[in-house]
C-alpha cells in the first residue's frame, strides 16, 4: 500500500505547477479567515485592556475616538486642545488623581508625551536603567525607542520640527535621556517621555536666556530704562536646557492658558467617578469627559460586524475555492484515465487505485493546513511589520 | 472613511501592544514598610508637618543655603522629592523652582491655596522686553505668608488635612496636635499685636520687601528697601534712603538677619535703629519657630517698643 502513497507523491512533485496551485488555494483559504479573526480578537484584547485600565479621561469637545486614540495611543492626530485652567480646575476638585498629557510632538517618528511622573505610577511603568525625569528637558524614553535609535541613558534625542518650513515656529529642543523603561508591551514602548512644561518649550511658550539684570548680558541689552530692559538680538537662547541653565527657563503668557491634549482621570471610586461624569455631561464647559472603554467598546462593535462580513466573503469564496478544486480533480480523473488502465493492467486493484487518489488529495490538505498554520504563526509574529508595508504606517 | 481608517490604526496599535508579551517588571523593593515621607519647602512648614504629623511621618526640610525663596534644588533633593509621599509648598510663588523641576503633581500641597484671595501684591514690578513677546513683567504675590499667624494657622490646616488624607488611621490625633499649634500660633498672634501697637503709627523701614503680611496684619506704617544684610549699601543706597526718609522718617529698620556692623552705624547717623526680625524662613541655628518669632517679639519689646525711638548717638 505504501507503493500508493509513493505513487501519489510522485505524481503531485512532478506536476509542480498544478501542485503548487492547488496548495496555495487551499492554504488562502484556510489562512485567511483565521488570519482575520486573529487580528481582530487580539487587537480587542490588547485595546480594551489598555482602555479598562484607564478609567476616564477629560477633553476638549470633540470626537471621542480621536481623545481616546491620542490619550491612550499617542496617535499623531490633535484632538481640540485643552487649557492647563481646565486641568486645573479638575485637580483642584478633590475628587481624583488627575494626570495632564500633551502628546504633540515627535522625534525621530516617536511621540513625545508630555505628562507628570503620577503617569508612571498610573501606568506601573518600571525603569529599565536611569531615573526618572528630573528637570525641563530631560526625557524617559520607552523600551523600543531605546532600541530603535540604539540610545540609553546620558544619550539625547531632539525633537522634529513639526513641519520643514516651520522656520519661526516650533524650536527643535535637545532632550537628554535621564532613563529608559522596562518594556510592557504597550504604546509606552514606543514613546518620549518628558515633563508636560518641556513639551511647551519645545512648542515655543517657555524659553531659557541670560538673566538681563546680570552684567554679563551687557552686551545683549538695547535699552535699560526705570523698571523695563529691552534686549536686542544678541540675546542669547538657549537650545538645550541643563541644570545650570534649567533656572533661566521661563514662561511667557498665561500659563492656565496653555494647552494640553487631555487629562486623564484615576477616581479612587465610583462615587468620585460619577461626580466628575455629571460635572461635564453634555459637554459642558466645552469639555467632555469619556470612559475609554464604553468608547473602544462602540468602536469594537463596528469592528467585528466588519469582521464578521468579511469572513461571510471568505466562507462564499472558500466555497467557490472547493467547486474548482474538486472540478480540477475530477477532470483529472479524466485525464488520467489511460494511466489508471495500465495500473490496472499491471494488477492495482480499485483500493490500490482510490488509496492513490485519496492520497494525492491527502497531501494537498496536509500540505496547505501545514501552511496556512505557518502563515497564521508568522502573522501573529509579525504582523504589525507587514500592515506597516501595506498600510504605509 | 474615518471610521475605517481608525479602525485599521486601532488594529495597528493594538498589534504593536501584542507584539511584546514581557510582563511590567516588578516595582522596586518597597514592599517592607515604612512611615510616609514628608517633604516641606521652608522651615516654617517643616515645623507644622513636624507638629503635626508626630509619628506618622518622616518629614524632611531639604539643605538649603540661604534663604528657601532663593533656592535651586539640585539632582538629590529633586530625588528626595520625587520619594515623598506629599510635597509641602508655600505657595504664593515662593518655590519658582516648580516651573522646572519635575514632581509628582498628586503629591504636592500648596498649603496657601485655600486663601489666594488674602495674598498681597508685590508693589515693584520689573518690567523688561526681548523678542517678540514684547514687554512683559514677572510681578507676582508676597509669599512670606507665615508672619501673618492667622495666615501661618490656616496653612497648618491644609498641611493637617493632607497628612490626615495620607495617614487616615492617625486624623484624629493630627487634629489634635493642629489644635495645639494653631493655640500657639493664636498666642503669636497677640504678642505680636501687643508688641507693635506700643510701635502705634511710627514708620518703619524694612531691609527686604519680606514682611508685608506683617504689615497688613498689625497695621505697620512701613517703606521696604533692598538692602542685604551681608553687604554694605552704599552711597547711592544711602541717598535713596535719605530721600525715602523726608517723607517716611523711620527710626526703625527691621532686618532678615543682623546687618553688617558698618551698616548698623551709618543707619544710626541718621537716626533709624537697626533691629533683626527673623522670619524663620530657613532652619534655625537654636530652637524652633515659636522660639525664633519669641525672641523677635521679646527684641522688639527691649529695643524699641517699650521706649521712645530716638536720635542715636556717634558711639565713641
Amino acid at each position: 500500500m505504501t507503493g500508493a502513497f509513493f505513487l501519489g507523491w510522485r505524481y503531485l512533485a512532478f506536476h509542480k505547477l498544478k501542485t503548487t496551485i492547488l496548495v496555495g488555494s487551499i492554504t488562502l483559504m484556510l489562512f485567511l479567515p483565521a488570519a482575520v479573526r486573529l487580528l481582530v480578537n487580539d487587537s480587542a484584547t490588547a485595546l480594551t485592556a489598555r482602555a479598562d485600565q484607564t478609567p476616564l479621561v477629560v477633553g476638549a469637545a470633540g470626537s471621542p475616538l480621536e481623545l481616546v486614540l491620542n490619550a491612550l495611543y499617542f496617535h499623531a492626530e490633535q484632538p481640540p486642545a485643552l487649557s492647563y485652567d481646565n486641568f486645573s480646575e479638575l485637580r483642584d476638585a478633590g475628587l481624583a488623581v488627575t494626570i495632564p498629557m500633551y502628546t504633540r510632538f515627535h522625534s525621530r517618528g516617536s511621540p513625545i508625551v508630555g505628562t507628570t511622573l503620577d503617569y508612571f505610577s498610573f501606568r506601573d511603568l518600571n525603569l529599565a536603567a536611569g531615573r526618572m525625569m528630573g528637570m525641563l528637558g530631560e526625557c524617559v524614553i520607552g523600551a523600543n525607542v531605546a532600541a530603535r535609535h540604539k540610545a540609553g541613558v546620558g544619550d539625547s534625542l531632539v525633537s522634529s520640527p513639526e513641519t520643514v518650513f516651520d522656520i519661526a515656529g516650533v524650536y527643535p529642543l535637545k532632550m537628554n535621556i535621564s532613563g529608559v523603561l522596562a518594556p510592557t508591551g504597550t504604546p509606552d514602548d514606543n514613546a518620549i517621555f518628558v515633563d508636560f512644561k518641556t513639551a511647551w518649550v519645545i512648542q515655543g511658550l517657555g524659553h531659557g536666556h541670560q538673566d538681563l539684570e546680570r552684567p554679563q548680558a551687557a552686551a545683549s541689552v538695547l535699552n535699560r530704562s526705570e523698571g523695563m530692559v529691552t534686549a536686542n538680538a544678541a540675546l542669547q537662547q538657549y537650545a538645550e536646557i541643563t541644570p545650570e541653565n534649567a533656572a533661566e527657563f521661563h514662561f511667557h503668557g498665561a500659563t492656565g492658558d496653555f494647552p494640553l491634549s487631555s487629562v486623564v482621570v484615576v477616581p479612587p471610586n465610583e462615587k468620585n467617578g460619577a461626580l466628575l461624569r455629571g460635572r461635564y455631561q453634555n459637554n459642558a464647559k466645552g469639555i467632555q469627559i469619556i470612559v475609554p472603554s464604553s468608547v473602544l467598546n462602540d468602536l469594537l462593535d463596528t469592528v467585528f460586524t466588519v469582521q464578521n462580513y468579511i469572513i461571510l466573503g471568505l466562507a462564499l469564496l472558500s466555497l467557490a475555492t472547493v467547486a474548482v478544486i474538486t472540478l480540477v480533480f475530477l477532470l483529472s480523473q479524466q485525464l488520467r484515465k489511460g494511466e489508471f488502465l495500465t495500473l490496472s493492467r499491471i494488477g492495482a486493484s480499485k483500493t490500490y487505485l482510490a488509496t492513490l487518489i485519496a492520497s494525492e488529495i491527502g497531501f494537498v490538505f496536509t500540505g496547505s493546513l501545514v501552511l496556512a498554520a505557518g502563515l497564521t504563526f508568522i502573522t501573529r509574529q509579525y504582523a504589525l511589520q507587514i500592515l506597516q508595508i501595506f498600510l504605509g504606517f | 472613511m474615518s471610521r475605517i481608517r481608525n479602525t485599521l490604526l486601532l488594529t495597528l496599535l493594538a498589534l504593536a501592544a501584542c507584539g511584546e508579551t514581557t510582563a511590567p517588571g516588578d516595582r522596586p523593593a518597597d514592599s517592607e514598610h515604612r512611615r510616609p515621607l514628608i517633604v516641606a519647602s521652608n522651615y516654617p512648614l517643616y515645623f507644622f508637618a513636624s507638629e503635626i504629623a508626630g509619628d506618622s511621618a518622616d518629614v524632611k526640610l531639604p539643605e538649603m543655603a540661604g534663604d528657601p525663596a532663593n533656592w535651586k534644588p539640585g539632582s538629590a533633593e529633586i530625588s528626595l522629592m520625587q520619594s515623598a509621599d506629599l510635597i509641602i509648598l508655600n505657595g504664593a510663588g515662593y518655590e519658582p523652582w516648580l516651573g522646572w523641576v519635575t514632581l509628582p503633581e498628586s503629591h504636592l500641597v500648596d498649603s496657601s491655596a485655600g486663601f489666594s484671595e488674602e495674598f498681597l501684591p508685590l508693589r515693584e514690578e520689573a518690567v523688561h522686553q526681548h523678542g517678540p513677546q514684547g514687554e512683559h513683567s514677572h510681578q507676582g504675590v508676597a509669599f512670606t505668608t507665615w508672619l501673618d499667624p492667622s495666615l501661618a494657622a490656616k496653612q497648618a490646616m491644609a498641611i493637617e488635612q493632607a497628612i490626615s488624607r495620607l495617614v487616615p488611621e492617625n486624623a484624629g490625633q493630627h487634629r489634635d496636635r493642629l489644635a495645639a499649634l494653631s493655640a500657639r500660633l493664636e498666642t503669636l498672634d497677640q504678642a505680636f499685636r501687643e508688641t507693635f501697637d506700643r510701635l502705634g503709627d511710627q514708620p518703619v523701614l524694612f531691609s527686604h520687601p519680606v514682611y508685608q503680611y506683617l504689615e497688613s496684619r498689625y497695621s505697620l506704617n512701613g517703606v521696604s528697601v533692598h538692602w542685604e544684610p551681608g553687604e554694605a549699601p552704599g552711597t547711592r543706597a544711602m541717598l535713596a534712603l535719605s530721600e525715602i526718609l523726608r517723607s517716611h522718617p523711620a527710626r526703625l529698620m527691621l532686618w532678615e538677619e543682623e546687618p553688617l556692623e558698618t551698616t548698623s552705624v551709618e543707619l544710626r547717623k541718621l537716626g533709624v535703629q537697626s533691629l533683626p526680625f527673623h522670619t524663620a524662613a530657613n532652619r534655625p541655628d537654636d530652637g524652633d519657630f515659636f522660639d525664633v518669632m519669641e525672641v523677635n517679639v521679646a527684641s522688639l519689646l527691649l529695643n524699641c517698643c517699650g521706649t521712645t525711638i530716638g536720635p542715636q548717638q556717634e558711639p565713641e
